[in-house]
């Protein structure tokens, strides 16, 4: 019921009225609405959303996809998909109102005429709720489906409204198609209607870190190459590649982790403070960090395959054993790298980042190291266990901040201990964290991109993952060399022994 | 049924004492406010109701008092609570209730301030009509940052918003009869801006509710405003120069989201504040 901000000016009753987080009236078209993305992650955020009346009153869905539906299916389906996966009760009064304003279009595969229905179809959503002729259009398909998408949408656009286009990833597989890519989408739609999506921005944690580093006077002073010695950035996922063998055999964990969600952290964490927080600012100072990265040497990048092994106690086939891999597949799916951000706060600091699939856990960190206290005044026995000072940031599984300092063991004399402090983010706020995609879809339909990839993050990020593969080709890995459920291949480790560190004990 | 504590500081001793227990490794403190209840006896059942749903969204330190006649002294009672926080961890909060006699009801300033967590919000909620120039009002008003109430408990309404008015200097308020009113004050500022011309405004439900949608229209809208008001036990329809407004979507919050909510917020409301001033003109 609240209303927009503009309204506020004149109309002196709307003072101290909560601004409002809905968007205008608008019909958002899923294509690839039999996909899995749609079932797990679409529609229980869009029901999410629906709980918490944060969508336009005036909204319709479409969904578009290959198979036989009808509008009927469609939602018997979404609403069993919405009970599996949903994060709030199912209400049948909240679902029937979202289900009300769905339709099903089915298409062929690359048919341009099909697109004339879902162009009727959205017409008669105009007509019956109110849509207005704005337009979000989620590309959960495939990239070879993209042309057709892009090109009918765009020959079709509504006379009247807002038209915007939300890509999942992977936005291409190397510079070349990425840029292709970009050509295509900007043939039909400027770069402010473009949404692509990188689903880790959408985290709250990953958020947070923006606030824990901005918002706080006591890190920003310390957050450089005089008090960080290195910083250490994981992202660990135990399960395999699941039913995805003919994607990931075409992009292993490089394209997969790396190119998007690991150096956006990177970017995040080195990122020089915002002059605000409206999109362009913030993804400035992010595309700064991506230049001024230079490509690591073949000795500072590690790659790894997983063969057979151990993961939560069950014995798990090797990644080319593994349905519709190829058996001599060279795919990484493990990849660690020195990086440097090279500019006047981080010169010379290391980040050492890594992804990889079937390790030991699943986990998502980014762990600042401090250097250690210049001269501990200590016997050398006393401060044994001492470890420089850390702070962790986890991303995922639970969310928080916690920071390592010495502290003295109780007792008789003065023996040191690492301990830690530890924020949880669920611990302090009990409301219940968003899940990312109800945030990005959200903030799509407010037309805020301040959480999504500018086509210049993405060609920087793209650049950098060519000149790694490029090294690559010109010698064959033995692979498998590391067994599931390990923390990736010696070689990893030899990375940061190399220098006289290590990759932070679990 | 654990013994009766006398004094602040055994209170303070058996906190320490009960966040060190045997599970200590696997607990977690992540503060963010500290919350004093004060609730005479004849809140004390709907109080509880309350601060059940609240705990679990607030974690934090809650001070109960109940202030009762007697010689002097107090009894004091701790409990630390904990709840799942994601994979084997567990945040605790700490509710303390401390029954104070004669003098120490008096005082309540000096009870509660040892036990504040420091360097954080403290919210007072106070049940019924606050108490306005006591000496425990006074005292406790000074260490607080924000009061809340509910003057939907408030007999002789719109008297007591005078007195109300007068400590707006001193803390921020809120009132939960307030909040109950924002779906509402949405729906009519939508109605702008024929709303503007407005002379009668009629209310069916609380005092509280008709007096402060009144003050509202009258200070926004820097004119007198006559309010009808037809009593009702919840907010249910507003009349606005004989033609029924429309009624607003969405369900009513719930008491402890009520006060949740309330509990998130730091600064002044200089809406509310003008639509009291305004209620008792």
């Amino acid at each position: 019921m609240a209303l927009a901000e503009d309204q506020r000016l004149e109309n002196p009753l709307l003072a101290g009225l909560p601004v409002s987080r809905r968007s205008e009236p608008c019909a958002l078209v899923i294509f690839g609405a039999s996909g899995d993305l749609t079932k797990r992650k679409l529609f229980p955020a869009l029901y999410s959303l629906a709980f918490r009346q944060l969508l336009p009153e005036k909204f319709g869905i479409v969904g578009v996809a290959r198979s036989e539906e009808t509008d009927d299916e469609f939602r018997e389906r979404m609403k069993a998909a919405v009970q599996e996966f949903g994060r709030d009760e199912f209400r049948k009064d909240i679902w029937e109102g979202l289900a009300e304003g769905m339709r099903y279009v089915r298409v062929e595969a690359n048919e341009d005429a099909a697109l004339d229905r879902v162009a009727e179809t959205l017409t008669e959503l105009d007509r019956s709720r109110g849509t207005a002729g704005n337009r979000v259009y989620y590309l959960a398909v495939p990239p070879d489906a993209f042309e057709t998408i892009v090109g009918g949408v765009g020959k079709r656009r509504s006379a009247e409204g807002w038209t915007r286009l939300i890509v999942e990833k992977p936005f291409g597989h190397d510079l070349a198609s990425a840029l292709e890519l970009n050509d295509l989408v900007h043939r039909y739609f400027e770069e402010n209607e473009i949404y692509r999506i990188d689903h880790y921005l959408g985290k709250e944690t990953v958020q947070n870190m923006l606030a824990l580093r901005f918002a706080n006077g006591i890190f920003e002073p310390i957050w450089n190459r005089q008090f960080i010695d290195h910083v250490q950035i994981t992202v660990a996922e135990s399960i395999g590649i699941e039913a995805r063998a003919a994607y990931y055999e075409k992009a292993g964990a490089i394209r997969d982790i790396f190119q998007n969600h690991l150096l956006q952290l990177v970017a995040l964490t080195a990122m020089e403070p915002p002059i605000d927080f409206t999109s362009d600012s913030v993804r400035n100072e992010k595309v700064k960090v991506l230049k001024s990265m230079h490509t690591p040497g073949p000795k500072n990048v590690v790659r790894g395959q997983y063969g057979r092994g151990y993961v939560e106690g069950e014995e798990v086939p090797g990644y080319r054993e593994e349905p519709g891999v190829d058996p001599n597949s060279l795919t990484d799916t493990f990849v660690a790298a020195k990086l440097f951000v090279d500019n006047w706060r981080w010169a010379d600091t290391p980040y050492y980042v890594r992804a990889g699939k079937r390790l030991a856990r699943r986990e998502t960190t980014i762990a600042i190291q401090f250097k250690r206290a210049p001269h501990p005044p200590f016997e050398e026995l006393a401060a044994e266990g001492l470890r420089p000072n850390v702070l962790l940031i986890n991303i995922q599984p639970d969310e928080g901040v916690s920071l390592a300092i010495g502290a003295k063991v109780p007792g008789q004399g003065l023996q040191i201990r690492t301990v830690h402090m530890d924020f949880l983010y669920g611990g302090a706020f009990r409301t219940d964290m968003p899940e990312a995609y109800e945030r990005l879809v959200l903030d799509c339909m407010r037309g805020d991109s301040t959480l999504f990839t500018r086509e210049d993050e993405v060609t920087e990020q793209w650049q950098l993952v060519d000149a790694i593969v490029a090294a690559w080709r010109r010698d064959r890995p033995s692979f498998p060399n590391y067994p599931a459920g390990a923390w990736g291949p010696p070689s990893s480790d030899d990375l940061l022994q190399r220098d006289g560190r290590t990759w932070r004990r679990h | 049924m654990a013994p009766t504590l006398t004094s602040v500081s055994e209170i303070e001793r058996k906190l320490a004492s009960l966040r060190l227990d045997e599970d200590r490794a696997a607990r977690l403190r992540t503060s963010v406010m500290t919350h004093i209840a004060w609730v005479p006896e004849e809140w004390v059942e709907a109080a509880e109701d309350v601060l059940a749903g609240l705990a679990e969204r607030h974690p934090s330190r809650t001070i109960v008092l109940f202030p009762q006649s007697g010689k002097g002294g107090l009894e004091g009672e701790v409990s630390v609570e904990s709840f799942g926080a994601g994979e084997n961890r567990s945040v605790c909060t700490d509710t303390i209730r401390i029954h104070l006699h004669g003098t120490s009801a008096e005082h309540p300033g000096s009870v509660v301030e040892p036990l504040l967590i420091t360097d954080l919000p403290v919210f007072l909620r106070w049940r019924g009509v606050p108490a306005f120039g006591d000496s425990a009002f006074e005292e406790l008003v000074d260490v607080v940052d924000r009061l809340i109430v509910d003057s939907t408990e408030w007999p002789d309404l719109p008297r007591p918003y005078a007195e109300l008015a007068q400590v707006f200097d001193r803390v921020a308020v809120s009132d939960i009869a307030w909040a109950r009113t924002s779906r509402w004050r949405s729906m009519l500022a939508s109605l702008w801006p024929a709303i503007a011309r407005v002379e009668r405004i009629k209310v069916t439900g609380t005092e509280a509710q008709a007096q402060l949608l009144a003050g509202w229209l009258r200070s926004r809208l820097g004119r007198a405003i006559r309010l009808e008001h037809e009593p009702s036990n919840k907010l249910a329809g507003v009349e606005l120069d004989g033609e029924p407004a429309p009624f607003p979507p969405g369900d009513p919050p719930l008491p402890a989201d009520l006060l949740s909510d309330e509990l998130d917020k730091l600064s002044r409301d200089p809406v509310y504040e003008a639509a009291v001033s305004a209620a008792v003109t």
